[in-house]
């Protein structure tokens, strides 16, 4: 993965267990340049392992000068954001991936329409400025558990208040997606990014309705789930590596050195996937990338997010 | 026609069949594609709204009387496929994001529906179609670009420059037309049999 360095410029608390980095280029120069939407992979060197993160850029794509991103402190973390909270300082240096943008603003669409739920606002950010500047005709519907929850909401409030609703759960406000699909007029594409259970409510509603497939985008950055550990067998470089209970196949990979692609690291993109030769226990899919055909059939696995329940796992690599 | 090898750009035609996900149905239909509707409605009717838009023009038989029987749904008919097209148009401006929409007809009918659609975000895969009637192809010349209507033949005379073009398979969706080629264009005054293919 190539990588450039940035150094922290400075950290905010946006809301609660929200921080807002902002990013340079460490020497001083323009950094790439991306369209709303896009991820960076932020390398992590925690003492004894090392922690790799998406993070979404919520900043103007025009604004070459800077990234940021927010980190939500996620309470049962294995890490990585316990690691941006408590030891990246302003001036820190940060190894990151170019941005890569697995969740693009359809080009055709004649309305869109943006679903966020906490901590998902922060792809929306950054795709509001390239709507704004395109002139692209949306609505933000902002979900959060209470106001000191609500990371941007006074942001968008003066930004573009006419085109965001906000709802706050602790006041009872939820979003209606059946009736908020319903209305939408031909040619919308959806875009949902938040927790696990709302982006899976939003997608199986508007696939009830009838929303074409292509017309509904979600993202959802999913952390590896803690299990046991095992080994991977590798066949092609007869090395065997130990996957410990709080690392994933990818992380026990890359810390072995071992060159593995991966590129959303969370299941989603499809990038990571390796062949299964074969296992003395069960393999526990975690993604949203294979289908269900491939994953009963034993044969695929994305090491990102998915692990297994075995002794060994033997990996055609 | 050409054989012995596939060509990607051929559309392909199915029967249509409702779509139960959906809010809300738009059907339309011309001349023979009067039958497919008619085919449509013997299968179990799906719950929501359906809209029919229905030209007889250009129809072998009058399907109007049996649609107008066995329609249960806001049927509209239409003098010529231009009204059609109009009211479609209207139609599309005020609807919802679940309107499944289905046609039959003629090759160049379901282009025009599917291409008004495209103008409201709706991909030609999200169209369900049925050719009925005449396989008679359009065709546009590749030499003089103008456009020959109900070729029966393999071979056509063009409308605008008079060359004799080989039909092609070869499909552009954004013309509703197949490729037309000067068929004598290495060895002029060499033309192949001219047979009726299309019929
Ligand atoms: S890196 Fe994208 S699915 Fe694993």
């Amino acid at each position: 993965m190539s990588q450039l360095q940035v150094k922290v410029a400075s950290i905010q608390d946006v809301s609660a267990g929200v921080r807002h980095f902002t990013l340079v280029d460490a020497h001083g120069g323009e950094l790439p340049a991306f369209s709303g939407g896009s991820h960076i992979v932020v390398t992590m060197p925690a003492p004894g392992r090392t922690y790799r993160n998406a993070y979404s850029l919520l900043s103007s794509p025009e604004d070459r000068a800077h990234y940021e991103i927010a980190v939500h402190r996620q309470p049962q973390s294995r890490g990585g954001s316990i690691y941006m909270h408590e030891e990246v300082k302003v001036g820190s240096v940060l190894d990151i991936s170019y941005p890569v943008n697995l969740f693009a603003l359809s080009r055709v669409a004649k309305h869109h329409l943006l679903i966020a739920g906490g901590i998902g606002i922060t792809p929306f950010m950054a795709q509001i400025h390239d709507l704004e500047r395109l002139g692209g005709d949306y609505s933000l519907h902002y979900g959060f558990r209470s106001r000191e929850h609500a990371a941007f909401a006074d942001a968008l409030k003066g930004r573009v208040s006419q085109r965001a609703v906000c709802y706050d759960e602790s006041l009872g406000q939820r979003m209606d997606f059946d009736a908020l699909l319903r209305a939408q007029p031909l040619g919308t594409h959806v875009y949902a990014c938040g927790p696990q259970g709302m982006v899976e409510a939003l997608v199986s509603t508007a696939r009830a309705l009838g929303w074409p497939e292509h017309h509904i985008h979600s993202e959802q950055f999913l952390a590896p789930p803690v299990g046991e550990p095992f080994t991977l067998k590798l066949s092609k470089s007869e090395l065997e590596i130990t996957v410990q209970g709080d690392m994933s196949m990818l992380e026990a990979l890359e810390a072995a050195g071992v060159d593995a692609p991966s590129l959303c690291r969370g299941g989603a993109c499809g990038r990571c996937e390796l062949e299964v030769l074969g296992t003395d226990g069960e393999l526990q899919h975690h993604d949203h990338y294979l289908s269900d055909a491939d994953k009963a059939s034993g044969r695929k696995i994305m090491p990102c997010v998915s692990r297994a329940k075995c002794g060994y796992l033997e990996l055609n690599l | 026609m050409e054989r012995g090898y596939w060509i990607r750009s051929k559309p392909v035609y199915t029967a249509l069949l409702w779509n139960d996900k959906a809010t809300a149905h738009a059907v339309l239909a011309a001349g023979d594609g009067g039958l497919a509707v008619l085919k449509l409605f013997q299968q179990a009717l799906p719950e929501q709204p359906i809209t029919v838009f229905y030209s007889p023009a250009g129809a072998d038989k009058d399907y109007l009387p049996a649609l107008q029987a066995a329609v249960d749904a806001d049927l509209r008919v239409f003098a010529t496929t231009a009204e059609l097209l109009a009211a479609w148009a209207d139609y599309l401006a005020t609807a919802r994001m679940g309107l499944r929409i289905y046609t039959a007809g003629t090759e160049k009918f379901m282009w025009d529906v599917t291409d008004a659609a495209a103008d409201f975000g709706i991909l030609n895969q999200d169209v369900m179609k049925e050719l009925t009637g005449s396989l008679a192809r359009s065709v546009y010349c590749v030499h003089c670009k103008s456009l020959t209507h109900e070729v029966t033949s393999n071979i056509a005379t063009c409308s605008g420059c008079g060359r004799q073009l080989f039909v092609r398979d070869h499909f552009s969706r954004r013309m509703g037309a197949y490729m037309g080629l000067m068929v004598d264009a290495e060895n002029p005054g060499e033309v192949p049999q001219i047979e009726e293919i299309y019929p």
